[in-house]
């Protein structure tokens, strides 16, 4: 199938879902009867609320237990705004409702800059605690007084309300598939796998923390104005602690980082508590039974949507490897599709006029007593692969991290093609063009293969590109989910991605740890052509002296922090300081 | 002024125990156990229906809730020692907001949503000191919390069980190829906090908003009271309780800024957790 295809489908098919999916709500909205009516306008804003969950617990991995509080601030506003009788009427209040309660969403995700895992929980159930209690003193504006909310002209009939619901539901659906697909969702996912590895490649940790709680509140804030909408005369008990802990257990239970998770997780909202009504049941056992599948969800480390389509996709794998033995087994001309990588003209070497692309002077980190590189100064000329080897414990992965700016208090100066670095975060230097890898795994697991370079490579990039650089490094098709990849996989992918960023300087450490020796010397084959075809000076950490010998024109040598030789190849590798540190004293024999 | 402040107290006593247990059970169990005050408060209805109902006498009826709030404390752990052993401490607490959710339903359902006619078990003033009456509700709290931390203490710091319990929280795996029965050992661990969290509820309730949330959501200042100590120190834990108590206390004496008293264990949380935490910029060492 053609990629242009796949990219209409893509963007055109969830307008499509979306507008199929308005068609039923009003179909629905005529034939059901009153009271599911109402029940199902309680569907629909937990659906809401659950999708903005998805956001900050599902794909940021942030624990968030007020979502039902965003949501009174919304419901709270649309009250305001409904008293005041300000103009622009519902639709506009909705929006500002949601838009507050975004607000107030990142007052309460700034904490989230240096809080994490429980510690955040603790945080925002204290809030949701301290806002119910407030809530109850301060009441609604109107409720006194018995003001209602106006509901929109068009739709103040109860039939025509669900249908506006349904409206808003489907919009904010897609605006949610379009973001998850796009660089914040990309980013959301990033954050909740490792903070370092998404500051590396550029994107600011607190930007994508607080877009998601900001996202995720506004989603809240819209669903209580509805509520409001829907009850007229909203009360601080539809907005309890309680209710956020069962919507937040509903989250993870359902999966609602994934959009028909989440509107399946409002349908159980009101479906379990209506079917024990009808068995004269109380309603209030429907929280002990979502308690008790929380519980379940979170000891297991799986949720229901998840569970399904892992089932769907290894279904799809097996179809896929049995087409590709099918293929194999018969006689096919298999020759065309290798070795076809160098098509693409060599863009114009940036920074070969100005001589050195990284040039670092007298850098010194200290930890506490130890040096762990110490006056440590080299030049990277413009266009070449660097080597930087040395024993365990040499400082080579402390160069990297302080290069790239992860040690803030490391003495000296590094200039990127001339410009001194100072004391930028990561994220700046990555976006001036100082890449980096990592020894560890630092790829989002969440994403697919296509998301992530592009999410990486932070410019526009077309399919074909994309496509081009993975076979270059002999990673999968861009298709592939990388939770399905093995960790020396990824961090090819994490290669091939910072290398399609065109950086001007890319340190990649160990880049072939995981990989099996053939595979070592096919890497180093494929590193030496980027320097011509994209442009960027690469610094090698290896400890494999066969890829440096072959990939490298220059090496500098590191030991207990210091350099102990750097130059041209040859030269360094016949040094006796070199072999001494590197072969031990008796070699020298 | 004095007065309002020391009024707080008694509620004070209740976080610094709650506290002491929350930093025991992060310690020795690695879990921010988010059920920590529902076991108690749903131990100490069922203590209330005891008496109330079943006519059993104050004593009995009050200590089979407060083993119940054991027994419920001790099967949350069961599950946290079966099937996430080895997960981390956010998974592991995560998981306690569906007991915490399914134990305040269930008394909704069991108990209805109204305050419960908790008859006190120790009433009336202690003594007074300069004018103030310190009741003696207040005295058995604070003294329990200040029992409990240096109890716990001595039993870590100088027993053989303590000793167990230290290196099944430091380090898991080894302490189990040693030989330490870790999983009854941390159940153990759940099952006494969970007693002592109801002891101290029990005793608070019938001078407290003794309604199943508002009893359950005790969990939010006993939290802001262990982070004092970072879940790790009980001496600051109970200092945390305590100034958490008088703090709000005090707030409480004054109309105008009685709203900020709500979100007083929230402030206390943010800034604390923001100042203990001012360098970790970065989620992982390297």
């Amino acid at each position: 199938m053609p990629r242009a295809d796949s990219r209409l489908v893509r963007t055109g098919l969830p307008v499509v879902v979306a507008i199929v999916g308005i068609l039923a709500g009003y179909l629905l909205s005529i034939g059901l009867s009153g009271y599911f009516v109402f029940l199902a306008v309680s569907a629909v804003t937990a659906a809401i609320a659950i999708l903005g969950l998805g956001i900050v617990t599902g794909s940021a991995g942030m624990i968030a237990l007020c979502q039902l509080t965003f949501a009174a601030v919304g419901a709270w506003v649309v009250s305001l705004l409904n008293v005041l009788e300000a103009p622009g009427g519902f639709v506009l209040w909705l929006l500002a409702g949601g838009a507050a309660a975004g607000g107030v969403g990142i007052l309460v995700g700034l904490p989230a800059l240096r809080l994490r895992g429980v510690n955040l929980a603790v945080v925002t159930l204290g809030f949701a605690a301290a806002a119910d209690v407030t809530l109850v003193q301060i009441q609604f504006p109107g409720s006194k007084d018995g003001v209602p909310v106006m509901r929109p002209e068009t739709f103040s009939s109860d039939r025509s309300y669900f249908f506006f619901s349904i409206i808003v539901l489907a919009v904010c659906g897609l605006v949610v598939y379009f973001l998850q697909r796009g660089r914040w969702g990309s980013s959301w996912k990033a954050v909740a796998f490792s903070e370092r590895g998404t500051a590396s490649v550029g994107q600011s940790v607190q930007a994508a923390k607080l877009t998601a709680f900001a996202v995720s509140a506004a989603l809240g804030g819209i669903s209580g104005g509805i509520i409001a909408g829907q009850v007229q005369l909203p009360f601080a008990s539809s907005f309890t602690p309680i209710q956020s802990l069962a919507l937040y257990v509903l989250a993870v239970m359902s999966g609602a980082y994934l959009i028909d998770m989440a509107i399946f997780g409002g349908f159980l909202w009101v479906l379990v508590p209506e079917l024990l009504k009808r068995w004269g049941i109380p309603q209030d056992w429907g929280f002990v039974i979502f308690g008790a599948l929380g519980v379940q969800a979170l000891t297991s480390g799986t949720n229901l949507g998840q569970g399904i389509r892992n089932m769907w996709w290894r279904r799809d794998d097996a179809r896929a490897a049995a087409a590709a033995r099918a293929r194999a087994s018969s006689p096919a001309p298999a020759s065309a599709s290798t070795a076809a990588t160098t098509s693409a003209a060599a863009p114009a070497s940036r920074s070969a006029a100005s001589g050195h692309a990284l040039s670092v002077e007298h850098l010194t980190v200290e930890f506490g007593a130890l040096k762990a590189l110490d006056n440590v100064s080299l030049d990277v000329p413009a266009g070449s692969i660097m080597g930087l080897i040395g024993p365990n414990g040499a400082g080579k992965s402390t160069f990297v991290d302080a290069i790239s700016g992860f040690l803030p208090n490391a003495g000296g100066t590094v200039r990127l093609d001339g410009v001194s670095l100072g004391r930028m975060s990561p994220t700046r230097r990555a976006r001036l063009g100082l890449r980096r890898t990592f020894q560890q795994d630092r790829v989002p697991p969440s994403l697919t293969i296509d998301a992530y370079v592009r999410f990486v490579a932070r410019r526009r990039v077309s399919s074909a590109e994309v496509a081009e650089v993975l076979e270059h490094f002999g990673c999968p098709p861009a298709r592939t989910r990388l939770a399905g990849v093995d960790v020396g996989t990824r961090r090819l992918v994490e290669v091939a991605a910072n290398v399609l960023a065109r950086p001007a300087v890319l340190l990649l450490d160990e880049p072939a740890a995981g990989l099996s020796r053939a595979e070592h010397l096919a890497l180093g084959e494929r590193l030496g052509t980027v320097p011509g075809r994209f442009g960027t000076t690469i610094v090698l950490i290896e400890h494999d002296l066969d890829l440096v010998r072959t990939v490298c024109s220059t090496l500098t040598v590191l030991d207990f922090g210091k350099v102990l030789a750097s130059g041209p190849q040859d030269e360094v590798l016949a040094d006796r300081a070199v072999i001494k540190a590197y072969m031990g004293e008796t070699e020298m024999l | 002024m004095l007065q309002g402040a020391l009024a707080g107290l008694a509620a004070g006593g209740l976080y610094a125990v709650l506290a002491v247990c929350l930093t025991l059970m992060s310690r020795l169990v690695r879990v921010v156990n988010f059920s920590q005050a529902a076991t108690g408060m749903f131990g100490g209805f069922v203590a209330v229906w005891l008496v109330e109902e079943a006519g059993l006498p104050i004593w009995l009826g009050s200590m089979l809730g407060v083993l119940l709030a054991g027994v419920l404390a001790a099967v949350i752990g069961w599950i946290a020692a079966t099937w996430l052993s080895e997960a981390d401490t956010t998974t592991r607490s995560a998981m306690t907001v569906g007991p915490l959710l399914m134990l305040i339903s269930l008394s909704f359902i069991l108990f209805g949503n109204k305050p419960q006619p908790f008859s006190p078990i120790i009433a009336g003033p202690a003594f007074e000191v300069g004018g103030v009456v310190i009741s003696q509700v207040t005295v058995a709290t604070v003294s329990l919390a200040i029992v409990v931390a240096v109890a716990m203490r001595l039993v870590l710091t100088r027993t053989a069980v303590g000793t167990m319990l230290r290196a099944l929280s430091e380090r898991p795996t080894t302490a189990e190829l040693l030989g330490i029965p870790s999983k009854p050992l941390s159940i153990a661990v759940w099952f006494v906090t969970g007693v002592i969290s109801a002891i101290a509820i029990v005793i608070v309730a019938p001078s407290q908003s003794n309604d199943a949330t508002s009893l359950s959501m005790l969990i939010v200042p006993a939290a802001a009271a262990a982070l004092l100590g970072g879940f790790r120190r009980l001496d600051l834990a109970v200092v945390g309780g305590l100034l958490l108590g008088l703090l709000s206390g005090l707030v409480a004496q004054i109309d105008e800024v009685s709203l900020i008293r709500n979100f007083l264990p929230f402030l206390f949380i943010v800034v604390l957790l923001l100042w203990t935490q001012r360098k970790e910029v970065w989620d992982a060492a390297r």
